[in-house]
């Protein structure tokens, strides 16, 4: 088994956009402009608070932008992807296919006896 | 497993890309009611025109059709949310032309009005000023809200009639004019009720599109809340 191969693969994944919430986070802003919050937290199905805790890693990240406003009297919160972040998408894109590449295949693997 | 984790990425970029065509390309309801009363505005000129209450509803139809059209993008189709489309640049620099075009046409006629009236500019009639402040208005809407070419060439055409409307006249329809300028007017004007029948049909589609879009956002709402 090349094991070394496969956890390097592994260990090159970026922790930061392997988080489900984060990936779902960066998947939805990589499909448009700009996405307010309400629509993030309606995908998502998280709370607000945990969706506002990964949003502020991905933005210390520098992977999005958080643009703080107000309709009115009722606080808007705009995010959008930045250019970093849609790189880092496609890249951890590219490292998973490949990791999953590399994998031997289970059913493949011969029984021991 | 990866396979699984790549599609569901996919499907979600792809469904917040189909929702966010709710905010800009995309007008379902809205394209509908813009194109009728596209239909309303080109044929109303000349059969309504000398009726007292004729000449404000046709001007009010532009102002009536952005409100409207608003007004369904936030309450209906981006009701979970305001979601910007992302735009190409080809959307960007056909969006640059139009209201370029537009900026020229608002230019040329302020200009030539100006000439027109020179010796006394406050001797035009009231009307023309009201035709103008629509001109202007037309350049305001076609940069801020008109922004596929569908939209822009309705749009365009509803602030033109209003205009026409305000200083007393309308496009001529196709077959009742006989001098050559009224003519060819006319025809120019034939693409109006042509690109509102365009503007109904995808209207019509977007709105069906959008029916199933909303299914997709609720399956994926209860999926991620954990629902079955």
């Amino acid at each position: 088994m090349s094991t070394p191969g496969h956890l390097g693969e592994v260990m090159a994944l970026d922790r930061l956009v392997h988080e489900p919430a984060r990936l779902l986070i960066l998947a939805v802003l990589a499909g448009a402009k700009e996405v307010e919050f309400g629509f993030l937290e309606s995908m998502s199905g998280l709370s607000k608070g945990n969706l506002s805790s990964h949003m502020s890693k991905l933005e210390a990240a520098g992977l999005i932008a958080v643009k703080k406003s107000f309709r009115g009297k009722r606080p808007l919160t705009e995010l959008a992807i930045t250019p970093a972040g849609r790189r880092a998408l496609a890249a951890y894109r590219q490292q998973l296919a490949a990791v999953m590449q590399e994998l031997p295949d289970p059913a493949a693997t011969p029984k021991r006896r | 497993m990866s396979a699984d984790v790549q599609t569901r990425l996919e499907e979600l970029e792809a469904l917040t890309r189909r929702y966010a065509r709710y905010s800009r390309s995309a007008g379902g309801l809205s394209s509908v009611l813009g194109g009728v009363l596209c239909l309303i505005a080109y044929f109303g000129g000349q059969l309504l025109h000398g009726a007292a209450w004729a000449g404000p509803v046709l001007i009010a139809i532009p102002a009536v059709w952005l409100l409207a059209k608003g007004w369904m993008m936030h309450r209906y189709y981006q009701r979970l949310g305001h979601v910007e489309e992302q735009e190409t640049p080809l959307d960007r620099r056909v969006h640059r032309f139009c209201v370029a075009v537009a900026l020229l046409v608002a230019l040329a006629i302020t200009f030539g009005l100006g000439l027109v009236a020179r010796p006394h500019p406050w001797s035009l009639p009231a009307g023309m000023f009201g035709y103008l402040a629509l001109v202007w208005l037309m350049v305001l809407a076609a940069w801020r809200w008109l922004r596929s070419p569908l939209d822009f060439i309705v749009g365009v055409f509803l602030f033109c009639q209003a205009a026409m409307v305000s200083a007393g006249s309308y496009y001529p329809l196709i077959g009742t004019t006989h001098t050559d300028q009224a003519l060819l007017m006319s025809l120019v004007a034939l693409m109006f009720p042509l690109a509102a029948l365009a503007m109904i049909a995808s209207g019509i589609a977007e709105h069906r599109q959008f029916r199933a879009l909303r299914l997709q956002l609720e399956q994926q709402r209860r999926a991620a809340l954990g629902q079955p």
